[in-house]
């Protein structure tokens, strides 16, 4: 009980940290200090790296995948082949993977889809004991997002006084999968302000977007990345933040701590794992690779893009066995309040 | 500017830039002959090509993208046609009555009303598409939510018992055991793990490209294996004769039916060519006088699937330059094309980059038209394919289709699965059950559970609410006595008999 309580305030801590940077720019990038060049061990890597993603390449991971081996191939001139294997929530991509041999030519993306499924059943994968993480290069937070035109709720006071004179009929379109990072956060909103909702799981963000844009749905739960097009078009609004600071991006919009709420929530972060039984010197020259190439200006570029600098996207392997075993626990914490049957 | 003027803007940007002509053939032939080789579909070529877009301006890059979707829906029928291997699922149910033309000695016409119901089917849908864009796609996602999805797939699921099966018995039962297989797997909604048995890769579901691969070129060599090996087997007929302008014309409504069904399907968010398809095959078959003619080899049945698959794909694009909301897969690597260069889709292209989409939209016209003249210039030389003797062409079909049921995901059990599916296949079809009926079941099954559950939480468990909908109850109660109209007739034949 005692360590739950030290990792919930270590992810206290992690959000915290972060969210006092929100907002600000930051002068330079987290990996600067690092050398610009490293022997390759032995000659690792001889030939091309593999690269297992377990979601398609259209999605958020696809698109991370693909730009973390571009910037990794533009430091190192070693060319990375992605092998995406979606299905299961990750679960078919981490099997998939661990059938792969423990050389260090093959790497794994993930998010924290694989920290949740450890936290339910912890016959998965451990990513933070199971593997070796070599960098997580994606952090976010989510909004709650209404269209733009929208006028029978305005802002987030509105919206949740409306929501409670529906009795239960008003709907958040949302991602799938009980227990998920969206359902977790979505629990602790309704929790804290008593009102009830109707999540409508949507597993693609393409039907989930166009709910909310067409009025199937009253409410979008959502990243800020996934939906950038739709905020600088000025189709919808976000109202809430789930952070506790506001990022400067959106300073106009309130915070957990504007609306009243002292729950720590989720995030979504995205990394890169390989083998804990890879070779020593070739892990260390993969987390070289993969955590200078976070600050080559084409991946820059890309996370800027998708809103993934409003808060610090970067954790090198020790900060990310912090996030996930911290994580993971919030996880569990939740879980068994809800109820759900944790192996 | 009026659409006319800025579709001649688009078009004389398009073919003013030689470099631009040379992407835009090379996207109409590389479609052409990804989608028409198994396993290697045109979203791998997209996937291929799709980092090096990025050295491409945003105008090239998207039209590539735009061209190798319109001609890579056709380019699977070939196969699908000449050898029972759909290249891609949207083209599945075009070997329902495509292959059986081939066996009939009728490939060419089978490729050649492919040919012009692919190329009639794009071509309007593209000018639908140029004509009103952002007014349709607000309507699409306005007027069809989850619960009017379902009722069409519920629809189109009603009149699928009567494709391909011996008695109507066993149709229903072929679609039931599609619908079982497509609950392997985690729920789309909840994501409750079911039928896995203990194994992960089940937890992803059965894919539905190694069943089609399975149930329809597997279990086909099987039959003529067996064929040849109890002496019975006969080559098909090589026959280049192309459909005629009154055959043609006499399938005019089929032809308007499925422009309407797939432009409406490709219209849906996460729809796509797909459903277009397998809908504008089963309401020919619905509105046919001699529905039992369907699998055995009826041109309706390849006009009605080719000219709605085509007419998605100009659909597709309205919801992704519109709202940028992706259709489908190709759709989505086209959100990677945009923003490799700095771009979305959705509203604002139109207003910022008002060259890029009239010459998108140019690129597309022209690819459809010209499946016309490289699809009858390729019909010419790939019938002769069927010359070669079945005991070199069998091993090569099997090849090729391991190949592309291992490159959906490059899983082992994806070829175990089609194998099983093969064996399967053979022994449904002697017993009069419809592999046709188990595919409609499959795909329509994933999308019409999803849709299902999501309309259910948006009604709130009450299941009435679907009438409260008047699309969705008019598709539901269409579907319900389409189902009573083919019970009441089975028992009526019964009768008479």
């Amino acid at each position: 009980m005692i360590k739950t309580k030290t990792l919930l305030m270590s992810v206290g801590s992690v959000v915290a940290a972060m969210t006092l940077s929100a907002g600000t720019a930051f002068a330079g990038c987290a990996t600067d200090g690092m050398p610009g060049s490293m022997d390759r061990p032995g000659g690792f890597p001889e030939r091309a790296l593999g690269m297992v993603v377990p979601y398609g390449p259209a999605g958020g991971s696809g698109q991370v995948a693909q730009a973390m081996a571009q910037a990794v191939t533009e430091l190192t001139g070693v060319a990375i082949n992605r092998d995406h294997k979606p299905g299961g929530s990750g679960t078919v991509g981490m099997t998939a993977y661990l059938a792969t041999p423990a050389n260090g030519y093959t790497v794994l993306e993930h998010i924290d889809d694989a920290s949740s499924a450890h936290a339910l059943d912890s016959g998965r994968p451990n990513p933070a004991e199971d593997l070796i993480p070599l960098v997580i290069s994606q952090i976010t937070f989510s909004q709650i997002y209404i269209r733009a035109s929208e006028d029978r709720y305005t802002d987030w006071d509105s919206f949740v006084a409306w929501v409670k004179a529906q009795d239960g009929k008003a709907t958040i379109a949302n991602v799938s999968k009980e227990g998920s990072m969206e359902r977790i956060n979505m629990k602790y909103l309704t929790d804290s302000t008593g009102m009830k909702i109707q999540q409508i799981s949507f597993d693609k963000g393409a039907p989930r977007y166009g709910a909310l844009a067409g009025g199937q749905v009253d409410a979008l739960f959502e990243q800020p990345g996934d939906v950038r097009k739709f905020l600088d078009s000025g189709t919808f609004k976000p109202i809430l933040t789930l952070l506790h600071s506001r990022p400067g991006a959106f300073a106009d919009v309130p915070s957990l701590t504007d609306a009243g709420f002292d729950f720590e929530p989720l995030l979504r972060f995205r990394g890169f794992y390989v083998h804990k039984d890879a070779p020593a010197d070739r892990v260390e020259w993969l987390q070289w690779a993969f955590q200078k190439a976070f600050c080559e200006k084409s991946y820059q570029d890309f996370n800027e893009s998708k809103y993934m600098n409003l808060i610090e996207s970067f954790r090198d392997s020790d900060g990310a066995r912090e996030l996930i075993t911290a994580t993971i626990a919030q996880y569990r914490d939740v879980y068994k309040q809800l109820g759900m049957e944790v192996k | 500017m009026d659409p006319f003027g800025n579709f001649i803007n688009g078009t004389v940007t398009l073919f003013s830039d030689p470099l631009g002509i040379l992407i835009f053939f090379g996207g109409v032939v590389g479609g052409m002959l990804f989608g028409a080789i198994p396993g290697v579909s045109m979203l791998t070529l997209a996937a291929i090509l799709l980092p090096f877009t990025a050295h491409l301006s945003a105008e090239h890059g998207i039209m590539l993208f735009s061209v190798i979707y319109c001609t890579g829906v056709y380019g699977g029928a070939i196969t699908a046609i000449l050898f029972n291997i759909p290249g891609a699922p949207e083209n599945a149910p075009t070997a329902f009555d495509g292959y059986p033309m081939t066996r009939n000695g009728q490939a060419g016409k089978a490729v050649g009303a492919a040919v012009m119901c692919s190329a009639i089917g794009g071509t309007v849908s593209a000018v639908i598409m140029m004509a009103a864009t952002a007014p349709i796609a607000n309507w699409a996602i306005s007027a069809f939510g989850p619960p009017e999805i379902f009722a069409l797939v519920f629809f189109g699921l009603a009149v699928a018992a009567t494709v391909g099966a011996r008695t109507l018995w066993k149709g229903w039962l072929s679609i039931l055991l599609g619908l079982m297989i497509a609950v392997v797997g985690m729920d789309p909604v909840g994501g409750i793990e079911r039928y896995d048995f203990d194994m992960p890769y089940l937890l992803a579901g059965i894919h539905f490209i190694p069943t089609i691969l399975g149930f329809f070129a597997v279990s086909e060599i099987f039959v003529q294996a067996e064929r040849k090996a109890t002496g019975v087997y006969e080559a098909p007929k090589l026959s280049v004769n192309f459909p005629s302008v009154a055959e043609l014309i006499a399938h005019k409504f089929a032809v308007v039916r499925s422009i309407v069904i797939g432009f409406f399907c490709g219209i849906l968010p996460g729809i796509g060519a797909t459903l277009a398809a397998f809908m504008g095959y089963n309401e020919a078959v619905r509105w046919s006088k001699d529905r039992k003619a369907f699998g055995t080899g009826k041109m309706e049945g390849v006009i009605s699937s080719e000219t709605a698959n085509n007419a998605a794909t100009g659909a597709a694009m309205i919801p992704l330059l519109a709202l940028g909301l992706p259709g489908g897969a190709l759709t989505a690597m086209m959100v990677g094309v945009f923003q490799m260069h700095d771009m979305e889709p959705g509203p604002l292209v139109f207003l910022n980059s008002p060259d890029l989409v009239w010459v998108v939209f140019a690129a597309m016209f022209f690819a459809n038209l010209s499946i016309l003249l490289v699809g009858f210039l390729e019909t010419k030389t790939i019938i002769n394919l069927l010359r070669i003797p079945f005991q070199f062409l069998a091993p090569l079909i099997l090849l090729l289709a391991t190949v592309g049921a291992y490159a959906v995901r490059g899983l082992v059990i994806d070829v175990v699965v089609m194998f099983i599916a093969g064996v399967a296949g053979f022994f449904l079809r002697r017993s009069g059950y419809s592999v046709a009926g188990i595919v409609l079941g499959l795909i329509l099954g994933k999308i019409g559970e999803q849709t299902f559950a999501q309309a259910m939480q948006m009604l709130h468990f009450e299941w009435t609410g679907f009438f409260n909908r008047p699309i969705a109850a008019l598709l539901i109660v269409a579907a319900l006595l389409t189902v009573a109209g083919s019970i009441y007739s089975a028992f009526f034949r019964k009768d008479r008999q």
